[in-house]
């Protein structure tokens, strides 16, 4: 048997954040096929890009359990940027140690974080790209107030715009449609205000 | 409070046992091999304890030798019995034995002979024709096991005895986990040649065995040294372990009939309630012959060393046949030759019961398991 932290026995038994986010912003399935072990993780990104919440699910032992649910509550907060510079060690660490033997228990955690963050910036990019192209090359009927707009920046669910000229809601609502369509997800065109 | 579900690693010494071995940890400690009446004193119960062992299992004392224990005992019977054979002779095996069989299968070729695995059936089964196909080959030695330690499943070893003996090979059967749970009656089954016991399986201690090698077998000595046991096993008698040994074997003997059918239906209400009470569980082998102790369950979705820390945190011992270690997950030989993929086979835990254990401690276990395989079904990412 292992010799397991108070703390990280507490992680394992109590495990913070375990479940799936609805609609989540990064979402991603890692594992090994061949040791089955498993893990899913969703993020909610708040328009800043801190994560604003995450949850998690995992097949694996005690220590991969505990060390998924510590790295939810380190990041939880967090510039996602920041969250991706975790370290295996800081994951033993807050859990009062880990046996070394344990050690790579937490790696699928943090491959499940990488890759939902990735999720993240590639829904993202894919947005402000398609809203880039459109403006860009702007099709007969887009309403007029659009044609001066840029896009200043984006979010995986929404492209905030930008304009010298007023920027009609039904105008932003038809962008916003527009994008859903050509994402093939629901997303928001919003003024930005800065 | 312990609920001890791990009899198949080991078991409890029986207080009999302790008992009888403790005068020769004390007054009794003269070596059985010396000349003189106090060293005659302590032969005496070793050759008592051989007559008690070879009763059990139907024998004769002169074809008992003690041994260190089941590995010991593999070790010997399968080196031993190839060694009287040139390079290159065959030995024929399945693929669900214990290490102790299978390491040296394994290392066959630096051992100068060759190995062929017999498979199994998704029931745990050897598959007869393949065995028979082995056969064919002419092995030196048939090794094939008398009761699977991790799924119970108990192989016709009377008939695959036999086949062998057809095809002219020798016959050893690792009946490590199979004496003192069923009988074995070795006058009926003559075409047995070596067996295996362990001590520490069938409630005497650990670090003591026993070989049975029949009458007219040709075996190489396996420790050179003080010519004990006819010059076949030195070293000094290990006396305490074998009064043990010995005191274990009567014991098994005179176990009352329903001994076996209190254990089967305490092994019955333990698989009925896993199914019933935790959803996505399934029993290993089934419907197969098995041991009237072992059962092996498959909570899908919940990996097994999760689950073994959870029952250890309420005191319930069980095991699981993968050993996860060292960053690659080594699934069940025995599982993954049924055909039992490496996902369901990391979700296996094994139940291994004795006559000691009760029904309470049955429920109990069950309470406990219940919780656990709910708790971490919600944290799975498979359900
Ligand atoms: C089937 C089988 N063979 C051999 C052994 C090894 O016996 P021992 O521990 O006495 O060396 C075991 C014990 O785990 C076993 O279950
Ligand atoms: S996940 Fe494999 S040992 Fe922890």
């Amino acid at each position: 048997m292992w010799k397991y932290s108070e703390k990280l026995m507490d992680h394992f038994m109590n495990p913070r954040n375990v479940g799936e986010i609805e609609d989540a912003d990064g979402h991603s399935e890692v594992g090994s096929p061949q040791c089955g072990d498993a893990m899913t993780l969703d993020l909610l990104v708040d328009d800043d890009e801190n994560i604003e919440d995450v949850r998690f699910r995992t097949f694996g032992c005690a220590a991969a359990i505990a060390s998924a649910s510590a790295l939810t509550e380190m990041v939880k907060g967090e510039k996602i940027g920041q969250a991706l510079d975790i370290r295996n060690r800081q994951i033993a660490d807050y859990l009062g140690g880990m046996p070394p033997e344990k050690f790579h228990c937490s790696v699928m955690g943090r491959e499940a974080l990488t890759s939902a963050v990735a999720d993240y910036m590639r829904k993202r990019d894919e947005l402000e790209r398609a809203a880039r192209e459109l403006l860009a090359s702007p099709p007969d009927d887009i309403p007029d107030a659009l044609r001066a707009a840029r896009i200043t920046r984006a979010h995986s669910k929404h492209v905030w715009v930008a304009s010298e000229a007023d920027l009609p809601e039904p105008d932003l609502e038809w962008l916003g449609l527009r994008l859903s369509g050509l994402t093939g997800r629901r997303v928001e065109a919003r003024r930005d205000e800065t | 409070m312990t609920v001890y579900l791990d009899n198949n690693a080991t078991t409890m010494p029986a207080p009999e046992v302790r008992e009888a071995m403790l005068p020769f940890l004390g007054d009794m400690y003269s070596n059985a091999s010396s000349f003189h009446s106090f060293g005659t004193a302590v032969r005496e119960a070793v050759e008592q304890a051989r007559s008690r062992v070879a009763a059990l299992i139907r024998a004769r004392p002169e074809e008992v030798y003690f041994t260190s224990g089941g590995t010991e005992s593999d070790n010997w019977a399968i080196k031993g019995a190839m060694a009287r054979h040139g390079s290159g002779a065959l030995l024929v095996t399945s693929a669900v034995e214990h290490p102790a069989v299978l390491e040296i299968a394994s290392a066959s070729g630096s051992l100068g002979f060759e190995s062929v695995l017999v498979p199994v059936d998704s029931g745990g089964n050897a598959d007869i024709e393949a065995y028979r196909r082995a056969l064919e080959r002419e092995p030196a030695l048939v090794s094939m096991m008398m009761a699977n330690n991790e799924t119970g499943v108990i192989f016709p070893v009377g008939e695959l005895a036999d086949l062998a003996h057809q095809a002219g090979a020798l016959f050893h059967t690792d009946a490590v986990q199979a004496v003192g749970k069923v009988p074995v009656d070795l006058e009926a089954r003559t075409g047995i040649d070596l067996l295996s016991i362990s001590g520490h399986k069938l409630h005497a201690p650990k670090g003591i065995g026993a070989l049975f090698v029949r009458r007219g077998v040709d075996l190489e000595p396996f420790m050179h040294g003080g010519h004990q046991e006819r010059g076949l096993r030195s070293g000094t008698y290990n006396s305490p372990g074998i009064v043990g040994l010995g005191m274990a074997a009567e014991l098994a003997a005179s176990l009352p009939e329903e001994a076996h059918s209190r254990l089967l239906e305490l092994r019955t209400r333990m698989e009925i309630g896993i199914l019933e009470r935790c959803p996505g569980s399934a029993i290993v082998a089934r419907e197969s012959d098995r041991l009237p102790n072992t059962l092996t369950a498959i909570f899908s979705g919940v990996e097994s060393e999760s689950t073994l820390m959870m029952l250890d945190m309420e005191g319930v011992c069980a095991s699981s046949g993968s050993a996860c270690s060292t960053g690659s997950k080594d699934p069940s030989h025995v599982l993954k030759a049924m055909g039992i993929g490496s996902n369901l086979s990391n979700s296996a835990i094994r139940f291994s019961l004795s006559r000691y254990t009760t029904a309470d401690e049955v429920d109990l276990a069950l309470d406990v398991l219940e919780r656990a395989i709910a708790k971490l079904r919600r944290i799975s990412p498979y359900v």
